[in-house]
């Protein structure tokens, strides 16, 4: 970055500078300048088609693509002029002309760009008395994705993502003029690992999600920034949820999680896991303590940790280390890994602190990575060397704390269930219900990471911190409190949380 | 007429093989450029004759030779456009027919002048008819010696391949021409770049129309000047003006660049039918705005006819006879526009929809004023807003006749 | 059932793949060759294209749908191309197209039901010095007349 030339030019009568390379809407949007545009994303090649960006340049006879102008020294832009705004309404006429009023029924309503952009540039007295053409309202074009052909504008991003960002091609543009429409071959439709991205970008309400169909209003939504927990990757997410109405008292549900642009690690995209990642926060979850694995709702919190603390300290200081194990996991973040370091090592000297962790798949040659855990690097700048336990070195132990229901998924079969029958004390600290539940004494319900702050070492090293996007239900709190209160109870200092 | 005995047509079906365009001194140019002429000299010839393209945007075809980078390292095309599809024309099938070897010597010395090896020539698939004479004279050629690895035992070599259009007249437009050539629909790119840096398959292109082509030999066989002097200082050289329409001899006339639009029509087409007389003319094929009879002395040259609110495009003229109802000329243009548009840009893809659906309910529905009006800002909503001047080639005739006819166009349509 | 070109076909398609240094640039004319041979696109050669040129089958149904000359189901034997556009038109064009639907029984766009003949009304041939004219199966007639018209059409119903 630091080698590129930087160009001076004037947007708006305001003096702009730009890195050489850059276009006029790019630059004039880094200087707080909003220019309407539908088939422009930085993302995607130049399109110029949707004819909504036109602006005046000083020197040149006609409006020209601000999408498509490099940037010039000494270039005067003008954004603003009543050439420009009669410009944008023609577009926005031509474009509501042959567009159905499915503004009622509309998934995309309250963040649809027609919508916004006649807000901003129109109104004006409609003039359309011809029938517009009719086409189909529900094809279904992939998994998960429907498209309604009449409320396409043709920006053809759909299109132009599936062949220069996932490199598939799905999609097409069928027919020519205004009988143009997107389309798939017969039994061959959008699949693959990206395909929620279609909805994020398509600027209108055609491409929709299906399980987004008619279930909330997008005005209802909380967003939230977040880190995706899926992979190594750490992509850049917006989580979004409603919790209170129109949900019924008390709920909280998270409708959408959707791509947030980070330059440095995702880009503008995110892959389908991570998008299927909100059924991570909203489904199975541990709500409550829970005894042998069945709610205890006459349990306390504080009582309960009272218990563990009660139980390490039942273990005397030289046999801790034979006789106490703990089982970590990368989601938790680095703050948590810190804290967790700083009691269970550094304090009580353990030595059996292992980690399970989700098993690492393929990567997808995109975003994707083979990890599948979130903070693998931070485990390892908290000073673990994170590793599951052989089955016989849990043999000896006394008790066993747990955080993350992982362990039983990374042993084939039962192997490592009468091992751990076998320990005395079992404390489980877990977000989801799993099959450990009824071999824990107690479970302690845990937070996801979309519920809490902190911080994540992607598995390029960079470290991305996040704030709690959605309030985790009643009575369910991160590890690192947990961590934290155990110390406390047993009077030991866990050490700095920002160590890590 | 023109004296000079230098003609881009012979006049029957007859003379097209290469025999006889030998006899003409055909091949002659090609020779003395490619064995006598440095190809900056070619060039700089055809740019000193002021050629203006011939196809419809009159763009001098020296100089866009002149953009094509001396240091490419990328293979160099040239794309002939021989997609006429521009209604009211059809001279460059009357080349293709009658005189394919002028064609191919022209792309002979254009490619030997910018260093281009493979040429493609884009045929409109409607002139599939003619495709199988032009591969014989491509065949003829070849055998000679004047196309192929070593023409006239050179270094320089020339391929030619026929490539088919299929029904679509927007891939007359250079860019969507490109794009089809190489498979995908055929839709204008965003210009910068141009043909001249990226243009097929990603490399220097020139693209350059038939008749453009077919008259480089005579410019390198008698020069730029004497090019020049048959036509005007701006606008050098004689073209084919096609006459069409209510005239009593429609056909193809080789005249001077310059010469009166009402010469063309009354002299050499000889005029109207008896007893019929002209309501309006259209001189450069559909998207040149329409003229009426007292504007018929314009100068049939580029500036003129644009300084006349008009264009020269194709040359295709059109006479339209008294009697004719407009309303029947403005559903024609606006279907026109409608079914060709080919649907990448807001304004055009809906714009000659909106205009046509909006023409063909007052014509059989009838309308008023506000009608008119409302496809007049509907044309200047398309007008300098659209990816290609496709655009203008709809709302500026749209716009003419809805001017010129209003009175007409509203009692026609007045219920 | 897949498609398979004729063998004549088959070596017409790949000697003009080989003219374009990109596979993709041959799918007009490959397209025509199929067409030729097939009287129109069968549903299963635009996956067989796909696959030839190595793009994906949605490649080869956004080019069927673009251009207007390629047919998608099998049309007549023979093709009447009516041009109605402004020269022809200003010469009756359209009093010739309603000439042929009446003595057809068809539309454009329609194929007469014992399938002999498919009318197509389409814009400027290029041939505008012969209005009214058409095309009968790609060759150019023109000017015609009512009783030139009505000839053709005796021409092609007796041929089959």
């Amino acid at each position: 970055m630091s080698g590129m030339k930087r160009i001076g030019l004037t947007i708006d009568g305001s003096k702009v500078e730009a890195f050489e390379g850059t276009n006029v809407l790019r630059a004039a949007e880094q200087a707080g300048i909003a220019i309407p545009h539908f088939c422009y994303h930085p993302g995607l090649e130049v399109e110029g088609s949707c004819r909504m960006c036109l602006v005046e340049i000083e020197g040149l006879p006609k409006l020209e693509l601000s999408c498509s102008t490099v940037v010039r020294e000494g270039m005067v832009v003008r954004t603003a002029t009543e050439r420009v705004r009669q410009a944008r309404r023609d577009v926005l006429e031509f474009l509501l002309a042959e567009h159905p009023l499915d503004c009622p029924i509309c998934d995309k309503a309250g963040e649809c760009r027609l919508q916004d952009y006649y807000d901003r540039y129109g109104p004006y007295a409609a003039r359309m008395l011809e029938a517009r053409e009719r086409r189909e309202k529900k094809a279904p074009i992939g998994r998960n994705l429907i498209l309604d052909r009449e409320r396409c504008v043709l920006c053809t991003r759909c299109v132009r993502f599936l062949r220069q960002v996932t490199k598939t091609g799905e999609l097409g543009v069928f027919e020519r003029g205004v009988r143009s429409e997107v389309g798939i071959f017969d039994g061959a439709p959008v699949d693959n690992a990206y395909s929620g991205n279609l909805v994020d970008i398509c600027p209108v309400g055609a491409i929709t999600a299906g399980d987004f169909r008619f279930k909330t209003r997008a005005w209802f939504l909380e967003r939230k920034p977040s880190v995706c927990p899926h992979c190594g990757r750490g992509c850049a997410i917006t989580v979004e949820s409603i919790k209170g109405y129109p949900m019924a008292n008390g709920t909280r549900r998270v409708f959408r999680i959707t791509a947030r642009e980070n330059t440095a690690v995702n880009g503008f995209w995110i892959c389908d896991l991570g998008r299927d990642g909100r059924h991570d926060i909203d489904d199975g979850r541990v709500t409550g303590l829970m005894k042998k694995g069945l709610p205890a709702p006459g349990l306390s919190w504080t009582k309960a940790l009272a218990e563990v603390a009660a139980a390490v300290r039942a273990v005397p200081g030289p046999g801790r280390a034979a006789e106490i194990a703990v089982v970590l996991n990368s989601r938790m973040t680095c703050e948590e890994l810190a804290l967790a370091k700083g009691l269970f090592v550094a304090s009580l000297g353990l030595s059996k602190v292992f980690f399970a962790d989700r098993k690492p798949g393929d990567a997808d040659g995109l975003l994707l990575t083979a990890d599948r855990v979130p903070n693998g690097r931070g485990a390892l700048a908290a000073g673990f060397a994170p590793r599951l336990p052989a089955p016989g070195e849990l043999t000896s132990v006394r008790l066993l704390l747990m955080f993350g229901s992982q362990l039983t998924e990374d042993f084939a079969g039962e192997t490592i269930v009468p091992a751990l029958a076998a320990i005395p004390s079992r404390f489980l600290f877990a977000a989801h219900s799993g099959p450990l539940d009824r071999l824990a004494d107690t479970v302690f319900p845990v937070a996801v990471p979309a519920e809490k702050s902190g911080a994540y070492i992607n598995f390029e090293g960079i470290r991305q911190a996040f704030c709690r996007a959605v309030e985790p239900p009643p009575g369910v709190v991160p590890e690192g409190d947990i961590i934290a209160f155990l110390a406390h109870s047993l009077g030991l200092n866990p050490g700095d949380p920002d160590a890590c | 007429m023109v004296e000079n005995e230098v003609r881009l047509l012979p006049d029957d079906d007859g003379s097209w093989r290469l025999e006889a365009y030998l006899r003409q001194g055909g091949y002659q140019a090609a020779r003395k450029a490619l064995t006598a002429m440095a190809p900056e000299a070619v060039v700089a010839e055809v740019c000193g004759a002021v050629i203006r393209g011939r196809g419809g945007a009159g763009f001098p075809a020296g100089r866009k030779w002149g953009f094509i980078p001396k240091d490419a390292t990328r293979p160099k095309y040239l794309c002939v456009n021989a997609d006429e599809g521009e209604p009211g024309t059809f001279k460059d099938r009357l080349i293709l027919l009658r005189s394919p070897h002028a064609l191919l010597e022209g792309m002979l010395i254009a490619a030997f002048g910018v260093g281009i090896r493979t040429a493609f020539i884009y045929l409109r698939g409607e002139y599939a008819g003619l495709a199988a004479r032009l591969e014989e004279a491509i065949a003829e050629a070849r055998a000679a010696g004047y196309l192929g690895p070593r023409v006239l035992g050179t270094e320089f070599g020339l391929d030619v391949v026929v490539h088919p259009g299929a029904g679509a007249y927007i891939c007359g437009e250079e860019t969507a021409l490109l794009e089809s050539v190489e498979g995908r629909r055929g839709q204008p790119r965003v210009k910068p770049p141009f043909p001249a840096t990226v243009g097929l398959f990603r490399s220097p292109t020139v693209i350059n129309n038939v008749e453009t082509l077919a008259a480089v030999p005579g410019i390198i066989a008698h020069g730029a000047s004497w090019f020049l002097g048959r036509g005007l200082p701006t606008d050098g050289g004689t073209r084919l003006f096609g006459v069409s329409g209510a005239v009593r001899r429609p056909g193809v006339y080789e005249l001077a660049v310059g010469t009166p639009l009402r010469t063309i029509i009354e002299v050499h087409a000889g005029g109207p039918p008896v007893g019929r007389s002209i309501k309006a003319v259209v001189p450069g094929g559909l998207s040149a705005p329409i003229l009426l009879p007292e504007e018929l002395d314009v100068a049939m040259d580029v500036d003129s006819l644009a300084k006349a609110g008009s264009m020269l495009g194709s040359a295709g003229i059109v006479v339209i006879p008294d009697g004719t109802p407009m309303l029947d000329v403005l559903q024609v243009t606006a279907r026109f526009y409608a079914h060709e548009s080919c649907g990448k840009c807001t304004p055009c893809r809906i714009g000659t929809s909106w205009i046509f659906k909006t023409v063909d309910r007052i014509r059989s529905a009838g309308g008023g004023p506000e009608d008119l009006d409302l496809i007049l800002r509907l044309a200047d909503g398309i007008r300098g807003r659209t990816l290609c001047p496709f655009g203008e080639g709809a709302a500026l005739p749209i716009r003419a006749l809805v001017t010129k006819f209003r009175d007409e166009l509203e009692q026609a349509v007045a219920r | 059932m897949t498609f398979t070109p004729s063998p004549a076909a088959l070596e017409r398609i790949e000697k003009t793949i080989a003219l374009y240094p990109e596979k993709l640039a041959a799918i007009l004319p490959v397209l025509h060759i199929i067409q030729e041979s097939s009287g129109y696109i069968p549903r299963d050669a635009e996956a067989w294209v796909a696959v030839k040129l190595a793009v994906e089958p949605v490649r080869v149904r956004e080019i069927l749908s673009f251009y207007t000359m390629f047919r998608r189901a099998p049309g007549g034997k023979h093709t009447l191309r009516v041009c109605r556009n402004l020269s022809c038109s200003l010469a009756g064009a359209e009093d010739i197209l309603d000439f042929i639907k009446d003595k057809l029984g068809i539309g454009p766009g329609e194929t007469t039901p014992d399938g002999v003949i498919a009318l197509v009304a389409v814009e400027c041939l290029g041939n505008c010095d012969h209005a009214p004219c058409l095309q009968v199966n790609g060759v150019d007639r023109g000017p015609v007349t009512r009783e030139t018209v009505a000839a053709i059409i005796e021409e092609l119903k007796a041929h089959g």
